[in-house]
């Protein structure tokens, strides 16, 4: 399939996941729809290393998974120690940071 | 050639270094030494530069030496050099000589001080500056070094900090001086406009050939250094701050109020002679507010009670003495009076704090009387550094200011206005002096305070310095063929008997009239008192001077400051920047609003970036 | 010229149908209102992809999508669900979320337009399976890449990993109320 196809739905994807964030109030799903986001670039960092003949899109997509692996450690972790705190997974009662 | 003569000025320089670093840990014995030997070995290095001047005979001009080049900035270049020349090394034997026998007797006088070292470091600082001032080559080095014994003046003036009228003087001097350091700068800047340089040589050199006489940047320059020269020796009318001055230690008064700052103004004129020879419209001014000076501070010397007063008011109207003479061309004459003046000025300061420190810190003369006994070495020397003053017959003060009084009338510019002035001043000079010394050496003893004798370290110096004032006078002949070489005209020895009869008396008539105020009972003075009661008012009170200057600066300055306080600062300056800030409050405020805290509201904000970013890209 | 090559049409086929079918299972993760679901949905879309980037001939990084992301990330997701309880979520409409969903909706047309525009560079088409086993393998490729010209970027991954693990201690261990407390 050609290289439209891979950024069809590779925006597709990572549309959805910005929705998902955007709409969802569990922190959690907030988290998954994160990672469809980076997903999405994956593939189109995958798809085009292919079309481009080159290995580095391959990296890339290396690169991310390893940081989305560190991110989504620590980011549940603060999860788990905001809900043991607050005993709330509602994101919108988490408004400390007001200014 | 005379790159040793840097020392001269390191010496002091690293003694005063390490006095305001470690002093404090050091003991007095050998803070006092430091103090000393550093002013000491400057001496010595002077007396060298004299002897090679003596023997040598190529270089009895001077040179400079250069140590590097520190600045170039296009047309402009300044060199790090001095300039040894015989009218230098001829001040500078007055200042690290006398310096050098002043701090001796700070060993002394200060020894109970708690900041002794601080003190001998200030001390070491000036005999720095004051080098530095009379060592420059150039303009620029002069502005220094006269800055910095303006500073170093101040520093010693406030030396017993926790005084508050010490506090006021010391910012008075300072202010006074800062207005002549202006003037200065100005007159530099003058120079280098209109002769691209500022070192000394070339630009008398180039002055001959650039300015006709009484041209007027000529007269403009000389005029603005003649602020700076006023300013520094407390000529009218910059001359209020000496005798507040008097609030600093006495060494202080003796080695920078007497001896060696306040002549800078004197050296400065010399210094530039060329300049003012220029310029005859400004020597004239200063012969006139020379001699102006040394009556106006004559006549109030004669009623003051402050000891230290009077002989600073007798400073400045021997410093009047000098201007009158550089102001009629003398030059050497003046330097010669500036020398003996320095040995019985500061012989006379030593004495007086001799006799406050016997008496625990009295000045007024109406509770000093019969320390003749109980003072009798201090007795002698005061008594020598007086007749000296007065210019008795063969003392130092005698040949010195007898040249000058001859010469008020007998120069080219002189005239029978300025030689009678100038003896009306010698007559006052007399009077007053001995008006102090029968007050507080005389008579009986008018406290109960038991005086006593100072310690051979003070008295030593007093010595060296009443042998001075008795002898230097001899050696006239000798300043005038070794500055020869500088001022290029010798002294002038009109042959006047008449003029030198009258002079030589005019001493012995004020030494007279005290004798007939104050040897002979109350009741003359009184009657004297009485009837001159409006006079003696005025000179009381320093001719209102300071109420003057109060009222015509100090007073409309504070209620501008008062009026644009109230008015401009509350109303429009407090008002405008109170509202900027309420209103940056009220902004902030509002762009807070935006900080929700709401995660969702910041991706949201996100997502509405980079879609209006796409905008850009997809449609444009 | 037209050829029908049944392989390459089943492969497009194929992909199509992946491609859709992650697209789905995505939608799925955001529109449950039960995490647990969610989660299930997402390992669904990362065993798609994992499937699209071997198609892509990316076996390498297919492997690693399956045990990082398939398998340690979405562990780690039930646990957490497990431990604090997979509550359902009340979806209730409201102004923000029809806003939000409008500007998604801008965006993805946008994405859309942008990418019918066609690559800056020329597209050369797809590797093929003989390129990569030219070099001995995407495992190797991508070895020799990474220990040699990313080999930086690689070591900060590696520390950027203790990082993070020497974090999820620090916040575990040091809970907040404690601190609270000894402040006082």
């Amino acid at each position: 399939m050609g290289h439209q196809f891979v950024l069809l739905i590779s925006a597709t994807i990572f549309c959805v996941g910005a929705a998902g964030f955007l709409i969802r109030k569990n922190p959690l799903i907030m988290f998954m729809s994160v990672e469809l986001m980076l997903n999405s670039v994956n593939f189109l960092l995958i798809g085009f290393s292919s079309f481009q003949k080159s290995m580095d899109g391959q990296i890339f997509a290396l690169m991310i998974m390893t940081v989305a692996a560190a991110e989504v450690v620590v980011g549940l972790a603060i999860i788990l120690t905001i809900f043991r705190t607050r005993h709330d997974m509602d994101v919108d009662h988490i408004n400390t940071l007001k200014g | 050639m005379f790159s040793y003569c840097w020392f001269i000025l390191i010496s002091p320089l690293a003694g005063f270094v390490l006095l305001s670093w470690f002093g404090n840990g050091m003991s007095r014995q050998r803070a006092g030494f430091l103090g000393c030997a550093s002013v000491g070995i400057s001496f010595l290095i002077t007396l060298i530069a004299l002897t090679s001047f003596l023997l040598g005979g190529e270089n009895e001009k001077g040179g400079i030496s250069t140590l590097y080049n520190w600045v170039t900035a296009g047309s402009f270049s300044l060199n790090m050099s001095i300039l040894v020349d015989p009218l230098s090394v001829f001040m500078l034997l007055i200042i690290t000589g006398v310096g050098f026998v002043i701090h001796v007797y700070s060993i002394g006088y200060m020894e109970k001080d708690p900041e002794f070292s601080r003190f001998f470091s200030y001390l070491n600082f000036f005999i720095f500056s004051m080098s530095l001032l009379v060592l420059a080559a150039d303009f620029f080095f002069l502005i220094v070094g006269w800055a910095l014994v303006g500073l170093a003046s101040y520093l010693l003036i406030g030396f017993w900090k926790e005084k508050t009228s010490a506090v006021l003087a010391a910012r008075k001097a300072f202010v006074m001086n800062v207005i002549g350091d202006v003037g200065m700068v100005i007159a530099a800047f003058i120079i280098f406009d209109h002769l691209g340089t500022l070192s000394f040589l070339e630009v008398f050199a180039a002055a001959k050939t650039t300015f006709r006489p009484n041209d007027d940047t000529i007269l403009l320059i000389t005029v603005f250094l003649l602020v700076g020269a006023f300013a520094k020796s407390a000529q009218i009318p910059l001359h209020t701050w000496l005798a507040d001055a008097m609030e600093g230690p006495t060494p202080v008064s003796a080695l920078i109020h007497a001896a060696t700052m306040v002549t800078a103004g004197v050296y400065l004129i010399a210094r530039c002679h060329v300049l003012y020879e220029l310029a005859p419209f400004t020597m004239y001014l200063i012969a006139t507010v020379g001699v102006v000076t040394a009556i106006f501070a004559g006549s109030m010397a004669m009623v003051q009670y402050d000891i230290k007063r009077v002989i600073a008011y007798s400073t400045m109207s021997q410093l009047g003495f000098m201007f009158l003479a550089v102001g009629l061309g003398m030059y050497s004459i003046a330097m010669f009076h500036l020398m003996t003046h320095a040995f019985f000025k500061a012989l006379l300061f030593l004495s007086a704090g001799s006799v406050i420190h016997g008496l625990n810190e009295e000045q007024d003369i109406r509770k000093m009387g019969g320390l003749r006994h109980s003072m009798p070495i201090t007795h002698i020397t005061f008594l020598i550094g007086s007749l000296a003053l007065a210019g008795f017959p063969l003392t130092s003060g005698f040949f010195s200011k007898e040249a000058i009084l001859i010469n008020s009338y007998h120069a080219d510019m002189g005239n029978i206005v300025f030689w009678a002035m100038a003896i009306l001043g010698a007559i006052m000079t007399g009077f007053y002096i001995f008006r102090v010394y029968f007050y507080a050496f005389s008579g009986q003893p008018r406290t109960d305070v038991t005086a006593h004798e100072s310690p051979l370290i003070m008295i030593a110096p007093l010595g060296l310095l009443a042998f001075l004032s008795l002898t230097a006078g001899f050696g006239g002949g000798m300043i005038d063929d070794f500055l020869v070489n500088y001022f290029g005209t010798h002294m002038s020895h009109p042959d006047d008997v008449l003029l030198e009869t009258i002079g030589l008396s005019a001493g012995l008539i004020g030494i007279v009239g005290a004798v007939g105020f104050y040897m002979t009972g109350k009741d003359r003075l009184e009657f004297a008192k009485q009837i001159l009661a409006p006079l003696y008012d005025l000179l009381f009170n320093k001719y209102y001077i300071d109420e003057i200057y109060d009222f015509l600066i100090v007073k409309p300055t504070r209620a501008t400051g008062a009026f644009l306080e109230k008015r401009a600062e509350r109303l429009g300056i407090d008002f405008a920047v109170d509202q900027v800030g309420s209103q940056v409050r009220e902004v902030s405020r509002l762009i807070s609003l935006w900080q929700s805290g709401s995660v969702r509201l910041y991706a949201f904000n996100m997502i509405v970036g980079v879609v209006t970013i796409l905008m850009f890209v997809v449609f444009l | 010229m037209f050829e029908l090559d049944l392989f390459e049409l089943t492969k497009a086929t194929v992909t199509m149908l992946v491609g859709l079918t992650a697209v789905l299972a995505s939608l799925g993760v955001i529109l449950c209102s039960s995490p647990i679901y969610c989660a299930l949905y997402l390992i669904g879309h990362m065993i798609c992809l994992a499937l699209l980037f071997l198609l892509y001939n990316a076996e390498f990084v297919a492997a690693v999508q399956i045990i990082v992301y398939a398998g340690a990330v979405m562990i780690l997701f039930l646990f957490i669900i497990a431990l604090l309880g997979g509550k359902k979520e009340i979806q209730e409409p409201s102004t923000e979320r029809s806003l939000a969903i409008v500007f998604v909706v801008t965006m993805l047309g946008e994405l859309f337009l942008s990418a019918t525009v066609g690559p800056t560079r020329p597209v050369e088409g797809a590797f093929d399976a003989q390129t990569v086993a030219e070099v001995g393998g995407s495992a190797k490729a991508i070895g020799l890449e990474l220990f040699s010209r990313h080999v930086v970027a690689f070591e900060l991954a590696s520390a950027l990993l203790l990082v993070a693990a020497v974090g999820i201690i620090c916040l575990s261990k040091f809970s907040y109320v404690p601190l609270r407390r000894r402040m006082k």
